[in-house]
């Protein structure tokens, strides 16, 4: 039990940090402003559970409504205007 | 492994996919739709991980938040509401 338990615990935190690196790695590649706020998406999601895992759940919930906020403002300066 | 580990197991690695296939696609629209997929899966993960009612609720603001996201970036790419007329 708490064999398997550890063992899932560190594939839940190996996917998380694949998910932070490969999300990282793409907003610095990317050019266009969308795919850079997509791949900066990615990246929180792979930070969301380790808020969780810790217990700050107060934290992950001020973090899961401010995230998308500061996109909402990012994407008002990058939208695209007049066509 | 009881059954809620293999649960977070799998979305686990659903969202790892999802990730993958976001990395990989050339259009910027066909990239939201995975961003979704791995909105859910993180959810998922998060539901699962730590057995607390508020971690419900952390759960359900995370999804709230991503769907607003990333339908928020489709709306603004696809160029927003036609006022021209």
């Amino acid at each position: 039990m708490q064999e398997g338990s550890i063992a899932v615990n560190e594939m839940v935190t190996v996917s998380c940090g694949a998910l932070i690196v490969i999300g990282t790695i793409l907003t610095i590649k990317e050019s266009d402003p969308f795919r850079k706020l997509i791949s900066l998406g990615i990246m929180i999601g792979g930070v969301m559970p380790f808020i969780v895992d810790r217990g700050l759940l107060d934290v992950a919930i001020a973090v899961a409504l401010i995230a998308p906020l500061s996109t909402l403002f990012t994407l008002m300066i990058c939208g695209r205007g007049e066509p | 492994m009881t059954p809620q580990e293999a649960a977070v197991m799998v979305c686990a690695a659903i969202a790892v996919y999802a990730a993958i296939r976001v990395a990989l696609e050339p259009d910027t629209l066909r990239k939201l739709p995975f961003l979704n997929v791995l909105s859910f899966a993180i959810t998922g993960v998060i539901a699962l991980v730590l057995p607390h009612p508020l971690g419900i609720v952390a759960a359900a603001a995370y999804f709230v938040g991503s769907t607003l996201e990333s339908n928020a970036i489709a709306s603004t790419y696809a160029g927003g509401l036609d006022r021209r007329e």
